[in-house]
């Protein structure tokens, strides 16, 4: 069992491990490193068209009372799901990647999921700065923008904790890569990214919303749309179901993690 | 003090199959432990290794040394008994392990060294060191992938063994490099026990086990077999082998023999080997055989053999050990370039030396036939031959041998 003090003393390993994989991934590409936005903003660009176009969905008068653009309010969900979804999936694949690794010297297993996870949040903070540039060029931008650090932190949290399991999982059961993709797109569609749950065609469906609210994402979603689009603080009941959700992750994660880590990662 | 204590460590596997790998079996099994199947590569192994040792782990393939290794790495943790390590530990269980093939050697040699537990000031300090003594001076900028294998195990020994490990743990690795690297290999963990590192190696090469390991534990099947000093353990590994060898080569005989007649159930008759040796002796300058020699005068050593078969071309090789256990010599009739056409019946093969360099004191001999390419051997006596050698006429000079030299003196006035 490795505890956090075990963790933390291996962190020159985990900013090796991150920067080898930060180093690796755009290894003889021309583009390189633009291809970390190229990626997001196209996925971006095509929600917009489909869903504020097509769709025309609608986004709420943003906190400075003028904008309404509906691929910026779509963007502040983006960046928050892209954590997320980033961070599992990262965690996943660490374990494949890292495997050789752990094989053959001894670390704490957590490291390459803390690492994987670092990796993500570089792509994230990038992200965010995109967007808050934009919102400080459509004039949208307040004192509220600090409470994106922590709303942040509560969901490395929570992804931290899914993550570990399901990497461990997938170690012996390669479903769980399948499930994890498919499960992904559901959660993505349950989750208020790409429509809002003020939208009054949605929130007609009174019991489909309360469904909806039951999704832990949906809280961190509209937590982050508070701080960047409403610029509004995040109210005190979706602090605590961050907090809440981010807490019985983090500890449930790490301990499933801890009891069967050692004997799952001889079978890597 | 032991660096590492083993206490009664087992370790079993899972065996995995590919259809454990899915939910559904997980779903639709009900009782899955009682048809999971079970390996157990270690079984009640305890052992100390002293600090400061350079102690081998020897064994056939599948034996349970390299488990071993990765339990007292800590990699494995054993499913019985407890290991535990006082030091900072560094591992070279695989070639090049955890090097990225896309990455650079520099930025590998980072990356492993801050595994192995450096900080990126002491990398920056023996970084030169680690290049200069793996060889790759000119690749360091180049990705690992274009490394030939023998650059990469190098590289990865190099940097494993100048993170100034207290615990050293090498597995069978060193022999992929060439002859010369190996030696430069020897030589650096020499050094590092010199200086009071615990090197622990998995080695197939008995010689190194004899000549260099303080003290050796031979395992087979996961189990212990014998812990000792290095010479001990080699020494009875190998008769084992040449036993296990043989008995093979018996049965394989009896059965092509026995088959069209013999009962099955018959007990099989047991068939001397093609070449025997019969005895040896010791004949000093007077043509008798006996078994002390003396000091500085000639010495034949004679062995008797018994060809069962006619032998084409056998090579006949002695050694000696002294009685505190330094392996003095050995050589055979290849070596040495003498062909022997055929042996057939009894019969004896001398080596003659006109004066013995060995000083007085108790040595053992070592008498092997083997076939021509020194692959098979048909008999070999391990040790079985006392030799007295006593003092001559000469006096005798110190240590074991007698270089026979002479003494000038050149005044340049």
């Amino acid at each position: 069992m490795s505890s956090p003090a075990t963790v933390w003393s291996y962190r020159t390993l985990i900013v090796n491990l991150a920067q080898r994989e930060l180093k690796s991934r755009y290894k003889k590409s021309f583009l390189g490193w633009a291809w970390s936005l190229i990626n997001p903003a196209t996925t971006l660009a095509i929600y917009s068209v489909v869903f504020g176009v097509f769709f025309g969905s609608e986004a709420p008068v943003a906190g400075n009372g003028r904008t309404t653009a509906f691929a910026l309010y779509l963007f502040c969900g983006l960046v928050t799901w892209n954590f997320f979804s980033g961070t599992v999936n990262t965690s996943i694949s660490s374990f494949t990647t890292s495997g050789p690794l752990l094989t053959r010297t001894y670390f704490p297993p957590e490291c390459p999921v803390v690492a994987g996870m670092a990796t993500v949040a570089i792509q994230a903070c990038l992200e965010l700065l995109i967007l808050i540039g934009f919102l400080v060029a459509v004039a949208n931008i307040s004192w509220t923008v600090v409470f994106v650090l922590p709303v942040f932190l509560l969901l490395a949290c929570f992804a931290f904790g899914i993550g570990l399991v399901l990497g461990l999982g997938n170690i012996r059961y390669r479903d769980v890569n399948y499930l994890v993709g498919i499960g992904m797109q559901v959660v993505f569609y349950l989750t208020p990214i790409v429509y809002s749950l003020d939208n009054p065609s949605v929130a007609e469906h009174t019991a489909v919303v309360k469904f909806l609210k039951l999704n832990p994402m949906t809280t961190f979603v509209n937590a982050m749309r508070r701080s960047l689009w409403e610029l509004v603080p995040p109210t005190a009941v979706e602090w605590a179901v961050m907090s809440a959700w981010a807490t019985v992750s983090l500890v449930g994660g790490w301990m499933i993690f801890s009891r069967f880590a050692p004997r799952v990662i001889e079978e890597l | 003090m032991s660096a590492i204590v083993v206490e009664g460590v087992s370790k079993r596997f899972r065996l995995q199959t590919d259809k454990a790998h899915s939910v559904k079996e997980l779903i639709t099994r009900r009782d899955r432990s009682a048809d999971e199947q079970h390996f157990w590569a270690l079984k009640d192994v305890s052992l100390e290794i002293p600090e400061g040792s350079m102690y081998a782990l020897v064994g056939h393939n599948g034996s349970g040394k390299s488990t071993l290794l990765r339990c007292i790495a800590g990699i494995y943790q054993p499913t019985e008994g407890s290991v535990s390590a006082t030091g900072r530990m560094s591992t070279l269980l695989e070639l090049g392990a955890g090097f990225h093939p896309d990455l650079t050697g520099r930025e590998n040699v980072y990356m492993n060294a801050t595994i192995l537990g450096m900080g990126k000031k002491q990398i920056d300090a023996s970084f030169d060191k680690i290049v200069e003594f793996a060889g790759v001076e000119d690749f360091i900028d180049s990705p690992v992938k274009i490394y030939s294998s023998g650059m990469y195990v190098r590289l990865g020994f190099s940097v494993a063994v100048h993170v100034d490990p207290e615990i050293l743990i090498v597995d069978e690795v060193i022999a992929v490099g060439d002859a010369e690297f190996q030696r430069k290999c020897f030589d650096h963990l020499f050094e590092l026990r010199r200086k009071g590192t615990t090197i622990v190696v998995v080695t197939h090469g008995l010689g190194t086990v004899q000549s260099m390991c303080d003290g050796a534990a031979w395992l087979d099947h996961g189990v212990l077999q014998m812990t000792g000093t290095g010479s001990e353990v080699a020494a009875a590994y190998l008769q084992q082998v040449n036993e296990a060898e043989r008995r093979e080569r018996d049965l394989a005989e009896a059965a092509v023999e026995e088959e069209p007649t013999a009962p099955s159930g018959a007990p099989a008759p047991r068939r001397a080997e093609d070449v025997r040796i019969d005895r040896v002796e010791f004949v000093g300058a007077d043509g008798v055989p006996s078994n002390f020699a003396i000091h500085r005068e000639p010495l034949t050593i004679r062995v008797r053999y018994d060809a069962v078969r006619p032998v084409d071309r056998p090579v006949v090789g002695l050694a000696i050990h002294s009685a505190s256990d330094v392996h003095l010599t050995g050589t055979n009739t290849k070596i040495d370039g003498y062909q022997i056409d055929r042996v057939q019946g009894a019969g004896y093969v001398d080596f003659y030396m006109d004066q013995l360099h060995l000083t007085p004191g108790e040595y053992e001999v070592t008498v092997a036939i083997s076939d021509e390419f020194v692959q098979h051997n048909y008999d070999r006596r391990d040790r079985e031959f006392r030799l007295s050698v006593r003092e001559g006429t000469h006096q005798a000079p110190e240590g074991l041998t007698d270089l026979l030299g002479a003494w000038t003196n050149h005044q340049s006035d």
